[in-house]
């Protein structure tokens, strides 16, 4: 396989295991997944299966207790935390469930954040941080703060925030997990147009059985462990069943 | 957006709490600044006070110990000296307290005016003192203080010797500062020895004029050999070291004050810590959401750090300038003499530059420990916290 063909995310056999009080937990056990570039993939399973700490493994939050995890052509695990820190600034795009947004800073601010860790100058960083904003359609709410912006709202400026430095890769933590159905149906679709529009590969922890209609692949986790094809399609199945239900009249 | 701006929206974020923050850096830097500047104004008064002509010479033992009044006889006949003059503490309190509220000397009148020609006292006043045996000349400070006025009739009870006198003012000393109270010795003696049968003749010190500076030291070390193995040695010193030696007991209370400023600055220290760690606290969130979207440490560290010292900066100026008010505000009442050395409270150059200092180093001291370890905290344990 040429390293054009490589996937974007390589994680090789990894298991994470950390104590809590004077419990061992296993968080994820042996797992293997390869996720190439522009795919918008979600992982998915019930609280505690491991997906949130997948995902921050494999966005250079956290390091593998044992296995590999190889991002962009970068082995992880052999960075230090500085390295990765300068690494996840230049690659990777973090989107949260709460929005996370500073509250004294303005929109245009909050999404100009990520940009002073680069070598722009201040024009530019306002300039890239306004066409940010105007990707996520609020284009007319770069001075507002936080707390003036609805749920919907903030969550788009966090979204814009995830990619005004151009990074390859866009990890969502639970992204419409506070937010309404309408809005949680507006922010999969930006996320998508992310992919579509723009190429970004996409990976998205969420328990929302409507992402399924949205994301390109389903990774189910179960705890700790990755489910195999049959197991995840059953998985999949169910959460389809369990959307049917949420729509049709009880 | 900068990092500038970051570090002050951060710190607008409690306004209250930044308010009362660098208002205690605040008030620790005027304190110190003030402080600071009393050693220097201290020097200053007893240059303005102190000539360097006239020697102070006393009892080897202290000046509680009186020398023979023939003594200032002698040092008058002494190579180089000008005039001298022999004082006695006299005691005399004027409030019915029975406190002793200013220094009042009997001195040798006829003597008086050559020794102390720099004083601003009019020579027919001088002249008058010789002459009305109950004169006496006072400094325009106990003058204002009392509201006397030239002519007036004033009574001091002595609290050293059971002799009350009534004196007419005939003189002033027209220095705002000056606390003395002269009179001629001739009438204490008179009235003791009418009193006792004969004379005190004793004197506390003796006020000498040189010549010429350069003859300071020679005269003082040829009066102390005079009086070398006689039961009242002498020990000479310049007007300067004596007002010095008698402000000894300010320059240990300033020093302990300085001490207890020390003290209260580490307080600060603490305080500011305390309010950087419950900042830190409290927005755990955000530095994780900060290290999360790749704020390396240095980066954290310095954000934090910087708001620490950029409040300290901003105190500390503000403290330098109302020092500096408070100072000239002090200084424009030193001619009413109402504030003594305090008067003379100037913010020079170098207590500027270390009030800066200061409050850099409570910034730094209260913003080191917080802000390093909130830079420290690995990326995922500080996720870990707040998700």
């Amino acid at each position: 396989m040429s390293s054009n063909d490589a996937p974007l995310i390589r994680v090789d056999n990894v298991s994470r295991n950390y104590v809590r009080g004077t419990d061992e937990v296993h968080a994820l056990e042996h797992v293997t997944l390869h996720i190439d570039q522009g795919r918008f993939a979600a992982l998915m399973g019930p609280s505690g299966s491991g997906k949130s700490t997948l995902l921050n493994l494999i966005s250079g939050i956290d390091r593998p207790s044992s296995g590999e995890v190889i991002v962009s052509g970068q082995s992880l695990p052999d960075l230090s935390e500085d390295a990765l820190a300068q690494w996840r600034a230049r690659h990777v795009g973090l989107i949260f469930q709460f929005f996370n947004l500073m509250p004294v800073l303005s929109a245009h601010e909050n999404v100009a954040l990520p940009l002073l860790l680069t070598d722009l100058g201040k024009a530019e960083r306002k300039e890239r941080a306004l066409t940010a904003l105007r990707a996520v359609g609020l284009e007319d709410r770069i001075d507002h703060f936080p707390a003036t912006l609805s749920g919907g709202e903030q969550q788009r400026v966090a979204i814009a925030r995830a990619i005004v430095s151009d990074p390859d890769l866009i990890v969502a933590d639970e992204p419409t997990g506070d937010l309404d159905a309408k809005n949680a149906e507006s922010i999969l679709d930006l996320l998508r147009a992310l992919k579509t529009s723009f190429g970004k590969t996409v990976v998205m922890v969420t328990h929302d059985p409507r992402a399924l209609r949205f994301v390109d692949e389903a990774h189910h986790l179960d705890k700790g462990v990755l489910l195999d094809e049959k197991a995840a399609a059953q998985a999949a199945a169910a959460l389809q069943a369990s959307v049917r239900g949420e729509a049709s009249p009880s | 957006m900068s990092y500038t701006r970051l570090i002050v929206a951060n710190l607008l974020r409690n306004k209250l709490r930044t308010a009362f923050t660098a208002g205690a850096i605040t008030l620790a830097v005027v304190l110190v600044c003030l402080l600071l500047t009393m050693p220097a104004a201290l020097d200053r008064l007893l240059d303005s006070a102190a000539s360097d002509v006239r020697i102070s010479v006393h009892h080897k033992a202290g000046l509680v110990y009186n020398l023979p009044e023939s003594f200032a006889r002698k040092v008058r006949a002494v190579d180089g000296v000008e005039a001298a003059v022999g004082v006695l503490w006299y005691g005399g309190a004027f409030e019915e307290s029975g406190k002793v509220t200013f220094p009042n000397f009997a001195v040798e009148a006829e003597h008086l005016a050559a020794v102390y020609a720099d004083y601003p006292v009019e020579p027919q006043q001088f002249a008058d003192l010789v002459k009305y045996r109950d004169g006496a000349i006072v400094g325009r400070q106990i003058m204002d203080k009392y509201d006397w006025n030239l002519g007036d009739r004033i009574s001091l009870t002595s609290t050293v010797t059971p002799i009350d006198l009534d004196f007419r003012i005939v003189g002033v000393i027209e220095d705002p500062q000056a606390p003395n109270f002269w009179f001629n010795r001739k009438y204490l003696d008179q009235a003791y020895e009418k009193k006792f049968g004969e004379g005190l003749g004793v004197l506390g010190t003796v006020w000498v004029r040189a010549s010429d500076p350069s003859k300071v030291n020679q005269i003082m070390q040829t009066i102390d050999e005079m009086s070398r193995n006689s039961e009242a040695e002498t020990a000479s010193e310049t007007e300067k070291s004596f007002f010095s030696n008698f402000f000894g007991s300010l320059q240990g209370f300033i020093r302990i004050i300085l001490l207890v400023t020390g003290l209260v600055t580490l307080c600060i220290v603490f305080i500011a810590a305390n309010t950087a760690s419950m900042n830190v606290r409290e927005r755990s969130g955000e530095i994780a959401v900060l290290k999360a979207i790749g704020f390396a440490r240095r980066a954290i560290f310095g954000s934090l750090f910087g708001e620490a010292v950029l409040i300290s900066s901003a105190a500390g100026l503000l403290g330098l300038a109302l020092a500096m008010g408070l100072t000239n505000f002090l200084r424009s009442f030193a001619d009413s003499g109402d504030l003594g050395p305090m008067s003379g409270f100037v913010l020079t150059g170098p207590v500027i530059v270390q009030g800066l200092f200061l409050s850099l180093f409570i910034g730094m001291l209260a913003g080191v420990v917080p802000s390093f370890g909130a830079a420290r905290k690995p990326v995922v344990d500080a996720l870990r916290e707040i998700f």
